[in-house]
């Protein structure tokens, strides 16, 4: 009886934060369970039936005065129940009140059993940070952004997330490259030589178009790439571009010469050219001048950017005997000589430890804008296939940056200066720094301040002698063998590789008996907040709090939730989140085929992912209802997107709010681009994956798998005539082992057929005939096209109640399982006294029992 | 070919890395065979795995893998044709099945599921997503038990798809199963890498002297035996059930140590001054000429013996226009029975099978201790599914290529009848390659001695 007593506790413990109190009111409106259960279930729902395996669960004995006995498969009652599934059309249902009430009699009853004996479930002991975690800890420890795809392997996804602790398994592979990564990451964090001189390629995407200026590229640009690169040290680093080819790897002949201007901070260091076939080239508009950030008193300042071989004055000067000897264009040699107009594009620059950005662009000409813009097809380049060179000007094909060389000193990057807290003594690497020295203290206790500062929050809990210790003997180690700054690395190395900060530990506390919630620690909160609202480790706030017992203060918490949503780290909840429950990561791999969509290109991919994340990031942040997710009357747009959908008066790249005409069809994830092409092949759209991605992420009740063994449909034959995708897909609906599953996806998806392979609206469909997107939801209401859809869904809270199961489970990092429902249901009736907004939908998978609590090992 | 051992200039290296990685540049730029060169070898120590996703074009009545006639000189389908300079390596092994990919008593869909992850192991995995993932040892690991024992890494698992999509896995099924043919153990799955740069990294280092290299593995050393005191500390912080990730992770932490000892002596400075790919190439045929350079390297260099490689991941929606193939592969796989869909699908094969040629005519034209490169080497080539209309996993297409020393006798089409699991095919491999073990999950014996002669 202990833990029951225990169990108790716990529940009125947790009444104060936002667990509903008891609900009496449904008691008076009781249906008669088991007389409905009779009526309308348990004529198919039998054991016998289940034997003959025509039915997966049987329900004829199940006893609804006794829910908490058989809560799994009651749950699944509900669920299918709520989806409309179940009863299966055709079969008789009970009138909507019944319905209801059967049901909020059910879930009443399952819910007053969860809060008598609260089953929070066990998160895994261990739970390893994925690579996005690790890559937002080291920047939130060090100061550093790292490239992390370039240091570990991708994580196995489960639940549809990939950072579900049962999955993020320890291979030898993953340890080794754990340790590449230290190394890696602590010399570049202390500013220490790498063993050999980093090569960094950054390549744009051959259909991506650079005929305008870019979002974060100089004014007078067009085109190119701008790349936020974390110089080591102070030193000297090449930077190396190179131009795009036509299809047969040859530098194609423009009029006019292209000027290709590098740049560091917005200072241009190089202009490069190559001649056009018109005449010699025009002085570039202005002297180039040296990085800003190199100060005058820094001997580096007086060393001129200097161009190696061939570099920026060579190819000026050369320019117009290049022009002239390609004159012609059709000659052999010029075209050998053009294809080597860029083989010596690189310069040879000092810059100052720390992130930069470099920004290669091209000069964009005045007569280039009275090149026609490319219309209809925005596509620049084909991509495997061979259609005609749309290009008019010069493309940026890569980037190439590398360095150290000749470096003169770690330098005062910000990860230097946010690790060395202290000075543990004057270090001959500093000695030259500009800054003044901090004050000096014993060298060995500095390094212990700066190591038990970085190792509370690596580890993200007070840390003990225990856990500075090894990192210490690391740091005498390196200091024997060189310098502080190769003590502090190899402690930090050290520190990167432990378990302690690898994974996420939670251990059951002393004196729990087995099989009993608990309330998980303050310092255990902190980091799953942090996780889950930031991708990362709590910060010093939340870290404070958490140790100060504060954060268990239901204030306090709300609080900390507003802050961490307000916070710029909060971006990656939209990214990892959202990015995965809509598949909005997928776009990156989708590549819709030429033929068929002849101008999508990345710079249109790209577009869409910025404009699903921008509005997925407004819903939450401006704390708009959940609904809007769906509802919403407006989107965010550049012209290049907004010609894609038919909206007019929108020019320019930049991404602004734009209010939706009534007519445009758009509002909402399942009006735009991003979402209606991660949902099609690459050739045309697919009604059934349309269909299942929106039973799956939005309805949550994701169809059963197709039966095994099932034969092949026999695809209908009209001889000679184009099929709608309508007749294409009616098959499944005639065979009855297809229908049952098909008959819920496929119209859900045909409401969609409005919108192509990549989102544009269209009135006919590939046969030609106009399209019918009518259809019903699975619980038999009907609805017309996309915009009647939209309002289906919106009628029940099926939508809000997937979010919340999504949600928690990228929150918990496991799966939701039936003992979690009853909280499930407690967030969603705790956001819907708020109209589901956002905020409030967070907060209450915060305040939920199974992200406070953990059950004890069994 | 003549090789001259001679280190390329530091200022070459450097330089080198700025110019656009040609695929022969690798090739060009082995400064020396050293490694090779000082371990002459013979029998068949070497063993590839290559893994095409969504079965081959094929149905109950049209087939563009499976050669027209039985037993020696066969005639070779569509598909096999690029393989005509290698047939007298070539046994074709039709009649096989993976019995472990078919549904089982849970009556789940999961066939591409299965189908990659039961290959190399004809275990059924169990349908979960959650930390019981559960599959069986795979023939490339047990391999690698033995093989890799004096390597630096003991297989190579690669891809080429990306696997960080979302929502590409079959219904409960964890996405470990579809991402990976390697399994170190039933529990751990290995993850494929994609990245060719990465690869070479993890091949031959990211440079520096000999010296700085032997001084950055000591250091590796001392740190990982230092992480086995936390895990101590940590093994007593948590209750029994969960102990066993700890005790993974020490193993992990072992397994490095010792890789990182090899590795000391297997250090050669010359092949770390190759050329580093820089990233993965946009086109699938250089993505996948380089990823089989770099195993042709690895093996070159002798830092492992065992490797698997899936040309695709299961599900994938590639498409490949430069052979005029414009719908998603997945898609096009289900066929729907239609003759002109399943000649389209063919053209997917014929592209993957020239793909594979590069790959033999590299080993063969490779010295190698007393013979060429392919000589001691063994490669398994096929899928986890037959016709993929409808997701049949009885006989699937199977290539053997041997090695001289595997003394297969090559130019053969065997047809074996009746439910014989491929896994019986796969002992049959492992000895082979001299790594002798009574089963493979569902194995029942091994491929009949006398078709395969000289076992």
């Amino acid at each position: 009886m202990r833990a029951a007593t225990f169990a108790l506790v716990i529940a009125v413990l947790l009444a104060p934060n936002g667990v509903e109190p008891v609900r009496v009111v449904e008691a008076q409106q009781q249906v008669d369970a088991r007389a409905f259960m009779k009526q309308y279930c348990v004529s198919c729902h039998t054991q016998q039936a289940k034997q003959r395996g025509t039915v997966p669960v049987a329900l004829d004995d199940l006893d609804p005065a006794n829910v908490s006995r058989d809560a799994r498969t009651w749950e699944q009652v509900v669920r299918k129940m709520r989806a409309g599934v179940m009863p299966p059309s055709g079969m008789p249902r009970a009138d909507k009140t019944t319905h209801e009430r059967f049901l909020t009699t059910i879930e009443g009853d399952l819910d007053r059993a969860a809060r008598v004996m609260p089953n929070p479930g066990r998160t895994e002991a261990f739970h390893r940070l994925n690579r996005k975690q690790y890559q937002n800890a080291v920047r939130d420890l060090l100061d550093l952004d790292i490239d992390v795809t370039a240091l570990l392997p991708p994580d196995d996804s489960s639940y549809g997330f990939d950072n579900i602790a049962g999955v993020l398994k320890i291979s030898p592979t993953l340890m080794e490259r754990y340790l590449t990564a230290a190394q890696k990451i602590s010399r570049t964090a202390v500013g220490l030589p790498p063993s050999s001189p980093n090569i960094d390629y950054f390549r744009v995407a051959d259909d991506r178009a650079q005929d305008d200026r870019l979002p974060s590229q100089l004014f007078g640009t067009r085109g190119g790439a701008s790349i936020n690169y974390t110089f080591p040290m102070d030193a000297h680093y090449t930077i190396r571009v190179e131009l795009s080819r036509d299809l047969n790897e040859q530098v194609p002949i423009y009029q006019e010469p292209q000027l290709l201007e590098v740049s560091i901070d917005g200072e241009r260091l190089n202009v490069f050219t190559l001649p056009g076939v018109a005449g010699p080239p025009p002085p570039p508009p202005s002297e180039p001048v040296a990085a800003s950030d190199v100060p005058a008193d820094d001997p580096a300042a007086n060393a001129q950017p200097a161009a190696r071989g061939r570099g920026a004055g060579a190819a000026q000067r050369g320019g117009g005997t290049g022009a002239r000897r390609g004159g012609g264009g059709g000659n052999r040699q010029g075209q050998a000589q053009r294809n080597r107009a860029d083989r010596d594009w690189e310069i040879r620059v000092p810059v100052k430890a720390g992130p930069h950005q470099v920004q290669v662009a091209f000069v964009k000409q005045s007569s280039a804008v009275a090149e026609t813009t490319r219309l209809p097809f925005q596509r620049p380049y084909p991509a495997g296939v061979n259609i005609a060179e749309t290009r008019t000007g010069a493309y940026l094909r890569s980037v190439e940056i590398a360095g150290p060389f000749d470096a003169t000193g770690p330098g005062n990057s910000p990860s230097r200066q946010r690790i060395f807290t202290c000075q543990p003594s004057p270090s001959p690497t500093t000695a030259t720094a500009t800054t003044p020295a901090p004050r000096n203290r014993n060298a060995d206790v500095c390094a212990r301040t700066i190591l038990t500062t970085l190792a509370r929050r690596a580890y993200r809990r007070p840390v003990a002698a225990a856990d500075i210790e090894p990192l210490m003997a690391f740091y005498r180690a390196g200091l024997a063998g060189g310098s502080v700054d190769e003590g502090i690395d190899q402690a930090l190395q050290r520190l990167l590789i432990s378990p302690e900060f690898l994974l996420r530990v939670a251990a059951d506390p002393a004196g729990v008996p087995a099989n009993t919630p608990y309330r998980i620690s303050d310092v255990e909160l902190a980091s799953r907040l942090s996780f889950f609202l930031w991708s990362s480790i709590p910060d010093e706030e939340l870290l404070r709090l958490a140790e100060q017992r504060q954060l268990r203060n239901p204030a306090v918490l709300e609080k900390q939730v507003r802050r961490m949503i307000a916070d710029d780290r909060f971006g990656s909840f939209v990214e990892q989140f959202a990015g995965q429950w809509l598949f909005l990561r997928n776009l990156a791999a989708s590549v819709p085929v030429q033929q068929n969509f002849p101008d999508f290109d990345d710079t249109l991919r790209e577009s869409f992912r910025i404009e699903t994340q921008m509005f997925v990031d407004s819903v939450i942040r401006e704390d708009r209802s959940a609904l809007d997710l769906l509802r919403a009357d407006y989107t965010f747009l550049n012209e290049r997107l907004a010609r894609h959908y038919g909206i007019p008066n929108v020019k320019g790249n930049r991404f602004r709010r734009v209010v939706l005409p009534p007519d445009s069809h758009r509002g909402g994830l399942l009006g735009q681009g991003s979402i209606l092409t991660v949902t099609s092949y690459p050739d045309r759209t697919s009604p059934v994956v349309r269909g299942k991605w929106i039973l799956e992420n939005l309805l949550g009740t994701p169809p059963p798998p197709p039966i095994p063994g099932v034969p092949p449909l026999k695809p209908p034959s009209f001889a000679g005539k184009v099929l709608t995708m309508r007749e294409r897909i009616s098959a499944h609906r005639n065979s009855p082992v297809c229908a049952s599953c098909h008959s819920m996806m496929d119209p859900l998806g045909l409401a969609l057929e409005h919108f192509d392979g990549v989102g544009k609206w269209r009135a006919l469909d590939e046969s030609g005939a106009p399209i019918d997107a009518s259809g019903a939801l699975p619980d038999g209401r009907k609805f017309d096209g996309a915009d009647g859809l939209r309002t289906a869904l919106l009628t029940s809270d099926r939508f809000i109640t997937t979010l919340s199961e999504k949600m928690l489970t990228y929150a918990l990092g496991r799966g939701v399982e039936y003992y979690d429902m009853p909280a499930v249901r407690t967030i969603v009736r705790n956001a819907g006294r708020d109209d589901y907004r956002f905020t409030s939908l967070i907060r209450a998978i915060v305040e939920s029992a199974p992200f406070q609590m953990r059950r004890s090992h069994s | 070919m003549i090789i001259t051992r001679k280190a390329l200039p530091r200022r070459t290296f450097v330089r080198g890395l700025g110019i656009a990685l040609g695929l022969p540049m690798l090739d060009a730029m082995v400064p020396a065979m050293s490694t090779l060169a000082q371990t002459p070898a013979s029998g068949t120590r070497r063993l590839g795995f290559v893994y095409m996703p969504n079965g081959v074009a094929k149905n109950s009545s049209i087939d563009y893998w499976t050669p027209s006639n039985e037993g020696k000189n066969f005639g070779m389908s569509q598909i096999l044709a690029p393989l005509e300079p290698f047939r007298d390596r070539m046994l074709v092994i039709s009649g096989l099945d993976q019995n472990q990919a078919e549904a089982g008593d849970d009556g789940a869909s999961g066939d591409h599921t299965r189908g990659t992850s039961s290959w190399l192991t004809g275990v059924y995995p169990k349908r979960t997503e959650g930390a019981d993932v559960r599959n069986g040892i795979s023939a490339d690991q047990i391999a690698a038990s033995v093989l890799g024992r004096d390597t630096a890494l003991p297989s190579l698992e690669l891809g080429i798809d990306l696997n960080f999509l979302a929502g590409q896995c079959e219904n409960s099924y964890s996405c470990a199963y579809l991402n990976t043919l390697a399994w170190t153990s039933p529990t751990t799955p290995l993850p494929t890498e994609n990245n060719p740069r990465i690869v070479f990294e993890r091949l031959f280092g990211d440079g520096g002297s000999p010296e700085a290299q032997a001084e950055r593995a000591r250091k590796k050393r001392s740190l990982l035996d230092s992480v086995l005191e936390d895990l101590n500390r940590l093994q007593r912080r948590v209750g029994p059930g969960d102990r066993v990730v700890v005790t993974d992770y020490v193993d992990a932490v072992r397994e490095v140590e010792r890789r990182i000892a090899k590795a000391e002596t297997q250090t050669d400075s010359d092949l770390a001054l190759l050329d580093r790919p820089k990233g993965i190439p946009e086109r699938f045929d250089e993505h996948v000429k380089l990823m089989y350079e770099l195993q042709w390297l690895a093996f070159r260099a002798d830092l492992t013996r065992v490797v698997t490689f899936m040309l695709g991941r299961e599900l994938n929606f590639r498409t490949y226009p430069e052979v005029g193939v414009t719908e998603g592969h997945h898609g096009l796989s289900h066929h729907q029975d239609r003759p002109e869909q399943i000649a389209k699908y063919a053209k997917v094969g014929v592209y993957q099978a020239e793909l594979f040629r590069g790959f033999l005519e590299k080993l063969q034209s490779t010295p190698d201790g007393d013979g060429t490169m392919l000589d001691h080497t063994l490669l398994l080539y096929g899928a986890g599914l037959s016709n993929p209309n409808t997701h049949a996993h009885t006989d699937l297409p199977l290539l053997v290529v041997g090695g001289r020393d595997s003394r297969i006798e090559g130019n053969r089409h065997v047809v074996f009848r009746g439910q014989v699991p491929m896994t019986n095919l796969l002992l049959t491999l492992l000895d082979k390659v001299g790594v002798r073990t009574d089963t493979l999950g569902d194995s029942n014996g091994r491929i009949p001695v006398d078709t395969l002669p000289d076992v």
